[in-house]
């Protein structure tokens, strides 16, 4: 345990530094306070001065930890933080759900799973960190350190965009999951978005009482029917066609409604 | 699609606006949307005649930012009527605040037609019982114009 | 059915893009009440009493009952006009137990609900694209992960306010959407109909 605390002060400071001056720096972080768990927990007010005293907070265990002498009581700060960062996430996922973490800015997303491993592995260093002393950082140990910032850095949402969303782009790039050979027959929805765009349908929604109800397809047009109050509203729609302007609609009484369907046949 | 970042203060909304009208479920719903909850003014429900607007306090406003589409939209808080005309067919609703939304800056510079009528940027919400009283919830997204009462 | 179906036809080729008038028609069943106009004077933020919301309990000839989120049932009768929805136009033997539905048409004095329209399981959500794999669209919704799957023949995108395409590979991921759907019930998981791509 002794020689797995000595990266430990330096993982956690780092760590800390960045999530500070983020809080203290940012005025991106600033003006999304509002939308924080802390907004809900000291009231919108005082969540920018809450934020700040966070930032210092972290900003002095960090301080501590990297000056010497290496003391116990250092560790004991940095899991006091780590237990309250936890606290604060299960507090955010129950009580305000919605609500983003704020702990390093920059995104929008509420507290998730990854938060919580985040603080988690923050937690397991700082107790690690109760250990450290005036030891020298060995390579291997050097390596364990190392580990441990790309996987806090990995768990950290904040930083998705500028490396997890460029991968996820290439790969899709690379992959092309959603491309599909042509449907062999025109989506129903083509010919309905043409349809909503198109003057005929303007000129008829008043009139519309029902989604659609009935669709068939004859000569290359598509033969969409509503009902319209006590009559049949009828639009054709030319198939494969691109220009709203060539649907055209009937409005017809008397005619016998259909049980509502999809066939096309 | 570029956008026109604007610095003015919102204007008031006197004058009818034209944008798009979109829907949202809200209320302890089934589906995706039990995340929505009662929405920013604790009283939005799905089946009730109600709309997310854009701007309904400062911390809706830092959300939504209609301005960074050039658009100017008056403060107006929870319970604040707004109609909504359908650009298609003239269908109109009368609706109450219950939420903040949409996030007009996400689709900046989209616009929807009917006809020759077309509007742009995302202004208004309504839930399912206001949407469908202008426009069929398949849909999805329709021009409209938006007054005040 | 297709004396029917050649009678509209001929009336739409008949009639070119004009509009046929009507006479309003005397009844006294749930189907004469779409004659009406819709009722007025419903205070906006109030309940519309000609709007129903919940799931699905049970399905009993053209009868939908239906427990709402607030816990009240609606009993939705599926009449000679209605149509119904479920990730497009369906007859109402795709109406299932545990749907979600929404539905607009005439209260009656009995309290039962004339549906004009029914929509099965339709969502309308906006969120992120997280990540796209083989057929599917993972979105990131106000912090729920749903997972959007592109039915082939079905799905649509529109592009920039470009006319809606079976091609849904213009989607990027990062980018912000709006996918109208169907859910697949007590699931996280939608068949897409429509995806709107601003930019």
């Amino acid at each position: 345990m002794h020689e797995i605390a000595a990266p430990q002060p330096y993982v956690i400071a780092l760590f800390l530094v960045w999530a500070a001056l983020t809080k203290l720096l940012s005025r991106q972080a600033r003006e999304q306070a509002g939308r924080t768990a802390l907004a809900r927990l000291t009231g919108p007010a005082r969540a920018v001065p809450a934020l700040m005293l966070v930032g210092l907070a972290e900003l002095a265990v960090a301080a501590a930890l990297l000056l010497p002498p290496a003391r116990p009581v250092e560790g004991a700060a940095a899991v006091a933080l780590s237990t309250g960062f936890l606290a604060y996430l299960g507090y955010a996922h129950r009580v305000a759900p919605t609500s983003t973490c704020g702990c390093l800015g920059g995104h929008g997303r509420p507290v998730d799973r990854r938060a919580f491993a985040r603080a988690g592995l923050l937690l397991a260093a700082s107790v690690a960190a109760l250990w450290a002393g005036p030891r020298p950082l060995t390579p291997p140990l050097a390596a364990l350190g190392a580990a441990e910032v790309v996987a806090l850095l990995a768990l950290s949402a904040e930083l998705d965009r500028h490396w997890l969303v460029p991968l996820r782009r290439l790969l899709v790039r690379l992959r092309r999951p959603l491309a599909a050979p042509p449907p062999r027959d025109v989506p129903l929805e083509t010919s309905l978005r043409l349809l909503y765009r198109s003057p005929a349908y303007c000129s008829a929604a008043a009139h519309l009482t029902s989604d659609v109800r009935e669709v068939w397809d004859e000569d290359d047009v598509r033969f969409v029917v509503y009902a319209a109050r006590d009559r049949t509203a009828v639009f054709g729609v030319p198939l494969g066609g691109t220009d709203p302007a060539d649907v055209r609609v009937a409005l017809v009484e008397g005619a016998p409604l259909a049980p509502p369907s999809a066939s096309r046949t | 699609m570029a956008r026109t970042p604007s610095t003015d203060p919102p204007a008031d909304l006197l004058a009818p606006v034209q944008g798009e009208v979109s829907w949202f479920c809200c209320g302890t719903a089934w589906g995706p949307c039990s995340s929505t909850g009662r929405g920013a003014c604790g009283t939005c429900n799905s089946g009730s005649l109600q709309h997310a607007w854009p701007n309904t306090s400062d911390a809706c406003w830092a959300i939504t930012r209609p301005d960074a589409c050039g658009v100017s939209l008056s403060r107006r808080t929870c319970g604040y009527q707004h109609r909504t005309t359908s650009l298609c067919g003239g269908g109109t609703v009368v609706t109450a605040i219950a939420d903040c939304g949409p996030q007009t800056d996400l689709f900046c510079g989209e616009r929807s037609c009917c006809g020759s009528t077309c509007a742009g940027n995302r202004l208004i919400d309504l839930t399912p019982a206001a949407y469908s009283r202008i426009a069929s919830l398949s849909t999805g997204l329709r021009p409209c114009e938006i007054s005040t009462v | 059915m297709a004396s029917r179906r050649d009678l509209l036809k001929s009336a739409l080729l008949g009639a070119g893009a004009g509009v046929v008038a009507a006479t309003a028609l005397g009844s006294l069943g749930p189907e004469a009440a779409f004659a009406a106009e819709p009722r007025l004077g419903v205070d906006p933020g109030a309940a519309d009493p000609d709007f129903a919301e919940g799931r699905i309990r049970s399905v009993k000839d053209d009868t939908l009952l239906v427990l709402g989120s607030n816990l009240v049932f609606h009993t939705i009768r599926v009449v000679g006009g209605t149509s119904l929805w479920k990730l497009g136009p369906v007859g109402l033997d795709q109406a299932r137990p545990g749907d979600g539905l929404y539905a607009r048409g005439v209260r009656m004095p009995d309290g039962m609900l004339a549906a004009e329209s029914v929509w099965l399981n339709i969502v309308n959500v906006k969120g992120h694209v997280k990540n796209i794999t083989r057929e599917k669209v993972h979105l990131d919704h106000k912090g729920q992960d749903i997972v959007c799957h592109v039915v082939a023949g079905t799905s649509v995108a529109i592009h920039a306010g470009g006319p809606a395409s079976g091609d849904l590979s213009v989607l990027r991921v990062g980018q912000h959407v709006q996918v109208l759907g169907a859910w697949r019930p007590d699931t996280n998981e939608v068949d897409i109909a429509t995806v709107f791509s601003p930019h």
